[in-house]
């Protein structure tokens, strides 16, 4: 061996190119792998560049990026001899701010090391205490685990659904199922389910109430892009695209800040958005934004005049009912008017900014301040993350932020808007240019109607009991779960019950997953499934603009299956007709969406096809077809992996909500009672009161909330704090979407996760900027290192949600800091996550923790 | 700290040593001559020149725990023109290799006195520059607790006192070897040992006190020269340490150097000697590896 | 004059995301613990009282590093074997047949720039994508930028472009060896408190 050859030898893999193809790049870090005595010698280390000098191109290939992150990005592969050595993103045009690439965010980038990373799971797995009906159920999320195979996984799996069924019925089936097996269990019999609003918080109720169905009225409203750079004043309001909206939107909104908008944020927290964004921050307590919008409402009222007019009377008596006594919707109490509500006129509690400050924290003189600005800039676009309204008794926040932008006639207008503006379409409001069409295949009914909401529902679990509607409390008898993509027990209120459910009620869990994600951990079972990367293809869409289409990457790694081979291989043990559980072949079900991909015409007129098929496609896919002109073909489609509608400054492609409906209330009227914006909204009373937890007025009125504000006051009279005197609210983690990504390491390394409060709050509890600090509400512990800024108002405490849950067997902490550990799941108005009212206490933890990024990694 | 670190510690530490033996010992050497005769001037030397080859040789291999790549330790001199690293490394190369020439010359006595002489003194100062160079490597304008005058002096502080005491080790060593093998009698040895121990105390007591102006001197060096959270970590972590190597120094150089040099004169008492020789070498030694640990763990880097 | 290639980061528009370091992560197969790019998230301020009530006047501005190629580069003077050169364009590299993991550059280095890699033994760092770079492709770090923060060109024309600036805090002082970098300032660095910046959440960087 010659000199040279001796210092090469440590750059060189040290597998063999036969067992390197076979096992495809599994990347990870052999210290980890040699920490836990594990031998695999075959997992490719990092340390070494990227790959053997090889004399094959390589190719790039689509791979998917399917994460629920709130972004939605071109990636690509390169694969040599079927191994990924790196990614790339969006090359496919040249860049520029209206036909801007896709770029994919640090979470994408990251994603070869989520799908070959050495934790992936490999092997069916079996608890070592688990018996079919239960065992030890006590240790589940700490018990040791067997490799299994997959018939023996498999016939345990569908044995003790056939077993739980006969014995208690399908209703002790708990279904958190989305991914093929709720078909199976459909055919099965059915299963209960869990329900509620989460990311959108009460908008899905207020919108289509208050104006009826509109465009995208859960997730997004406002304008598009290009006419968002039309706003003279964009109020980002509990916002932070540049954390939840992986992708582009951070990038249109600096367009908008190019073209002149003046940026004002309104949030605890002084976000990385407002960072590059903002003209103002106005840091306001979690949970009060209502009180804050009421007092603005309050200077509107009282200070409009013919000479200085702050209210669009013009707006408010064409297009909506219930602002005042004389605009009341048929058969309401004239008395039951907003403007009266607002100026205490018959409850003599005006509220004003002063009644408003006490509350939120904002300063009266700045709700005045703010107050006229917003009344006197035409268009202002105030755009709404889901936070303010992921608040218990909410609907109230979502019902008051449409009032105030029907007042100053804020709506419907180029450039003005309100409501969510979130997740891949933040800032891009409209109806899609571009769609893939659907996959041929039909979903099958659940004959249960066991629903439970999310945050009853381990509840309902121990206690046996649930909220089927107002005064309509039903038994219940959940004797399973299955988890098949649902991230349930990580990702909704009330973990720490959640875990109670497992160890005390459960017979039996099984959980697919292709990470130990805390479903699995906590399963019977795991069946370990592939990831988009080693299926056979598919389409994502994204922003209205673009449509995705997606190539398998490698094939799948060890002994992971497709969800729907599950699905099948578990309905055929049940003695289902599996032929409706996967009905149409993978190809055949790329190629209906081919053929159904649909994009919008270049003057906006209506939607053409996109993808040209030819006989010959038809015939080399092996599906059956017709051939259609198009604008692309299935080839360069293939191959470029994405379709992006191009945009230009003044196209017809625009859009603005409500624009119609403003020019001509009459040909373009809401599907509401009165047709109209209706801010005096029965229909929204009486929906949200019929959930059964909390009476809702037909007005946004401000209610004193379960864990809000008022609640970190164990005497709110005489301000004497309570037992958990801090405000906790949660926000979207950069280093996950949701809770994937969570066991990255290039992602732990890059974001550790902290706890983030006021320095002054930190001195008075004796606790230095870095240290780990305890938090606990009412329902748990968390344990987290904390990052001490004057970014964060004072008496408040943010944490990024979404982090899989690592108990301290001894404590009952959770080291990760699981925000679902905190939240109580508390019910209220249309059962949706009040995840942002939540009261904590922070205090200095004496022991020691490392950087999550330094724990072993979760590998069976 | 870690394995690479000591490495650095332990080479310079026996690098230095070696470059203030070499050059105490031609003084002792030349001092003898004249005094009485070259060979009884031999009699006293070569033993100690001997032990300071593998003194060298072990500050070299631990050098060598400090690369990622030890096999290509030899890479390290191809950068002579801009990197001190680099001449450190040929300087240390040169005086090893010079020092053995000498070594070997002197045992073998080949070669006429002078020449000896000649290859000597080149010896010494290849190894007084490399001293030098050593103190160059660290005075980095990146790393303000290093750039400053101190570490030169402290380097060549360290080489001397160091050198006296280990000479002062080597001889008591010598004598003892030689009264075990029984060949005192007549041996100019046991005249020459006291005046010489005598000597070597005194110039070793000069040492810490320069020693004790150039330590506090470098701390507020560093206070005032940008190496401010050097400074800091050295009071807040490592204070005792700083204290403990100015403690074990001042005992070692001061307080068994003064006893060393009150009793070398009293007749016998062969055997104290002989401990206080090896005690006050051995507290010093500790002393200046506790120090240059401290070296390594306080630098705090300009920037990111 | 001779060439010399530079990044330009336009501080002003950068939001933290560390879709550079994870992009240079992946490029680069660089384990836990070894960042060729990486962000330093910096924030200041505080919060002064007004009528009974305390309101903020905070700052905060991310900075995305990497080797900054300087034009002298101070690890290359003390590199002892030569193994750390610059290429025409003005690229300091490392020549992985020459370099034996002394790691004096890491020592020299102001920016952080020099990586140890445990498995070969030798010192590591951005090169530039210099790959990418001569098959006429962007850095990855510059590619997947979804800010558009980042950008490579030819030092003099980005000066000419964007001005001379190339030291902010947290960097040290340019004169050390006057890096290769051009910086759009964050207006924040100009406040009359930008003296309160710190680095936050160091153990991130």
């Amino acid at each position: 061996m010659n000199q040279k050859h001796i210092l090469k030898r440590p750059l060189d893999h040290t597998v063999s190119r036969r067992s390197f193809l076979k096992w495809n790049a599994v990347i990870g870090g052999t210290a980890v792998l040699a920490g836990m005595g594990l031998k695999m010698g075959r997992l490719v280390t990092l340390a070494a560049p990227s790959a053997p000098p090889t004399a094959t191109e390589g190719q790039w290939v689509t791979a998917a990026c399917w994460h629920n992150c709130g972004g939605r990005c071109l990636l690509k592969a390169y694969v040599v001899d079927g191994v990924v050595q790196r990614l790339k993103t969006d090359d496919t045009h040249p860049d520029s701010p209206d036909f801007p690439q896709q770029r994919a965010c640090q979470r994408g980038r990251a994603n070869r090391m989520q799908v070959l990373g050495p934790d992936r799971l490999k092997y069916p797995m079996k608890r070592a205490h688990w018996t079919p009906g239960g065992g030890d159920k006590s240790l589940r999320g700490r018990d040791t685990w067997l490799r299994i195979s997959w018939d023996e996984a498999l016939n345990l799996v569908a044995g003790e659904i056939k077993r739980i069924k006969e014995s208690y019925g399908n209703g002790a089936i708990l279904g958190e199922v989305n991914a093929g097996m709720e078909r199976t269990l459909a055919l099965y019999g059915g299963y209960a389910t869990s329900w509620g609003s989460t990311s959108w918080g009460t908008w899905p109720d207020v919108g289509p109430a208050m104006a009826g169905p509109y465009g995208d009225s859960y997730s997004n409203t406002g304008n598009d892009r290009l006419r968002l750079r039309q706003s003279k004043l964009i109020i980002v309001w509990g916002a932070n695209p540049a954390w939840t909206s992986g992708g582009n939107p951070a990038y249109n909104y600096l367009q908008a800040k190019k073209a002149g908008a003046k940026f004002i944020f309104i949030d605890p927290f002084y976000n990385e958005s407002a960072q590059v964004l903002a003209d103002e921050w106005i840091p306001i307590r979690p949970a009060t934004d209502i009180a804050l919008l009421l007092g603005m409402a309050y200077v509107m009222i009282t200070e409009d005049s013919k000479t200085n007019p702050l209210i669009d009377w013009d707006f408010l008596n064409r297009c909506t009912v219930g602002f005042d006594k004389d605009h009341m919707p048929a058969g309401a109490d004239p008395k039951a008017n907003f403007r009266d509500y607002v100026l205490g006129t018959y409850d003599g509690k005006p509220k004003d900014p002063r009644w408003a400050s006490e509350i939120c924290g904002v300063l009266p003189e700045k709700i005045h301040e703010l107050a006229i600005e917003y009344a006197t800039t035409h268009p202002t676009t105030i755009i709404n993350g889901g936070t303010t309204t992921r608040v218990h008794r909410a609907e109230d926040t979502a019902q008051a932020f449409m009032t105030l932008a029907c007042m100053a006639g804020n709506i419907g207008l180029p450039g003005a808007g309100v409501g969510l503006s979130v997740h891949n379409r933040g800032g891009n409001a409209g109806p899609s240019l571009v769609t893939s069409g659907g996959t041929g295949v039909q979903a099958l009914k659940n004959n249960i109607d066991i629903r439970l909401n999310q945050n009853e529902l381990w509840d309902a679990v121990l206690s046996g009991h649930y909220t089927a509607g107002k005064g309509d409390s039903r038994k219940v008898d959940i004797r399973m779960v299955y988890y098949d993509a649902r991230s349930t027990l990580n990702q909704k209120p009330g973990a720490t019950k959640g875990i109670r459910a497992h160890r005390e009620k459960l017979e039996f869990v099984v959980a697919q997953a292709y990470a130990l994600t805390t479903q699995a951990k906590f399963a019977d079972i795991i069946l370990p499934v592939t990831t988009p990367w080693e299926k056979e293809g598919g389409f994502l869409t994204g922003n209205r603009e673009i449509l995705i289409f997606y190539s398998k990457v490698t094939e799948p790694l060890f002994e992971a299956r497709d969800d729907l081979w599950i699905a099948k291989e578990i309905g055929k043990r049940l003695g289902v007709d599996v032929a409706q559980i996967d009905p149409i072949s993978d190809k055949q079900k790329i190629f209906n969406q081919l053929m159904g991909a649909k994009v919008m015409k270049p003057d906006g007129s209506g939607m053409e096809t996109l993808v040209t098929i030819t006989d010959s496609d038809i015939k080399e896919w092996g599906v059956q077809g017709k051939p259609q002109p198009g604008r692309i073909s299935v080839a360069d489609f293939k191959a470029r992996g994405v379709y992006q509608v191009e945009r230009k400054p003044g196209d017809r492609l625009g859009f603005t909500e409500f624009e119609k409906f403003r020019q001509d209330p009459a040909a373009a009227p809401r599907e509401t009672p009165s047709k109209k914006i209706e801010i005096h909204c029965k229909t929204l009373a009486d929906k949200i009161t019929a959930y059964g937890w909390t009476v809702k007025s037909p007005l946004p009125v401000y209610q004193r909330i379960e864990e809000g504000y008022e609640d970190t006051f164990y005497d709110w009279d005489n301000k004497v704090k309570g037992d958990y005197p801090l405000q906790m609210y949660t926000i979207h983690y950069r280093r996950r979407a949701h809770s994937n990504f969570d066991n990255v390491s290039w992602l732990r390394e890059a974001f550790h996760q902290p706890v983030i409060m006021n320095p002054t709050d930190a001195e008075a509890r004796g606790i230095q900027d870095g240290e780990v600090v305890k938090v606990s509400s009412r329902h748990g512990t968390v344990l987290r290192p904390v990052y001490l800024t004057n970014r964060m108002m004072p008496g408040v405490v943010t944490l990024g949600e979404g982090a899989w849950i690592e108990l301290d067997e001894a404590t009952g902490y959770d080291t990760a800091g699981n925000t679902n550990i905190l939240n109580g799941g508390i019910p209220t108005g249309q059962g949706h996550a009040g995840w942002n009212s939540c009261n904590v206490e922070v205090e200095k933890y004496y022991g020691t923790q490392l950087a999550d990024h330094k724990w072993p990694q979760r590998i069976l | 700290m870690n394995v690479r670190e000591w490495a650095l510690v332990a080479f310079t530490i026996l690098a230095q040593m070696s470059v203030g033996a070499f050059v105490v010992l031609g003084l002792v050497h030349a001092w003898a001559m004249q005094r009485y005769s070259p060979d009884k001037a031999d009699q006293l030397s070569d033993r100690a020149l001997l032990a300071i080859g593998p003194t060298l040789a072990l500050g070299l291999l631990a050098s060598l725990f400090h690369l990622g790549n030890p096999l290509f330790a030899y890479r390290a001199v191809f950068n002579l023109a801009s990197s001190w690293l680099s001449r450190e490394i040929a300087l240390g190369s040169t005086f090893a290799l010079l020092g053995a020439l000498f070594a070997f010359l002197q045992w073998r006595k080949i070669g006429s006195f002078e020449l000896r002489n000649v290859v000597a003194l080149l010896a010494a100062t290849v190894g007084l520059v490399l001293v030098y160079a050593m103190a160059r490597v660290y005075m980095l304008p990146t790393q303000p607790a290093w750039n400053t005058w101190a570490t030169p002096v402290s380097f060549f502080v360290t080489t001397f006192l160091l050198g006296t005491l280990a000479i002062g080790a080597a001889f008591v060593a010598t004598y003892w070897w030689e009264w075990r093998g029984g060949r005192l009698q007549g041996s100019a040895l046991a005249e020459m040992l006291r005046p010489v121990l005598r000597t070597l105390a005194l110039a070793g007591i000069v040492l810490l006190g320069l020693e004790f102006v150039v330590a506090p001197l470098s701390v507020a060096l560093m206070a005032t020269g940008g190496a401010a959270a050097s400074v800091g970590i050295l009071t807040s972590q490592y204070g005792v340490m700083f204290a403990l190597r100015l403690a074990l120094v001042f005992l070692g150089a001061g307080v068994f150097g003064l006893w060393l040099y009150r009793t070398a004169l009293r007749p016998g008492a062969e055997t104290l000697l002989g401990r206080l020789a090896w005690t006050a070498f051995a507290l010093v030694f500790v002393s200046e590896v506790l120090g240059r640990f401290l070296f390594y763990a306080t630098h705090v880097k300009i920037g990111l | 004059m001779s060439r010399q290639l530079a990044f330009h980061v336009n501080a002003a528009v950068c939001t933290g995301c560390k879709a550079c370091q994870v992009a240079c992560k992946d490029k680069n197969n660089l384990e836990v613990g070894r960042l060729f790019r990486r962000v330093y998230d910096v924030d200041g301020g505080g919060w002064v009282e007004r009528n009974g009530f305390m309101e903020p006047n905070v700052f905060a501005y991310s900075l995305s590093i990497s080797c900054m190629h300087c034009q002298s580069p101070l690890c290359l003077e003390v590199c002892p074997t030569g193994a750390t050169f610059k290429r025409a364009d003005g690229i300091v590299m490392v020549n992985k047949d020459v370099c034996i993991g002394c790691r004096y550059c890491e020592w020299a280095c102001p920016y952080g720039a020099r990586q140890f890699n445990e498995a070969t033994g030798q010192s590591s760092k951005c090169d530039f994508c210099a790959d990418l770079l001569d098959k006429g492709e962007q850095p990855a770090c510059v590619a997947t930028c979804p800010q558009r923060a980042l950008e490579i060109g030819e030092l003099s024309e980005l000066q000419a472009k964007y001005g001379a600036t190339s030291q902010v805090y947290p960097l040290p002082e340019a004169d050390l060896t006057q890096p290769s970098i051009v910086i759009t300032p964050h207006p924040a660095m100009l406040l009359a408190n930008a003296n309160t910046a710190r680095v936050a959440k160091p153990g991130e960087v």
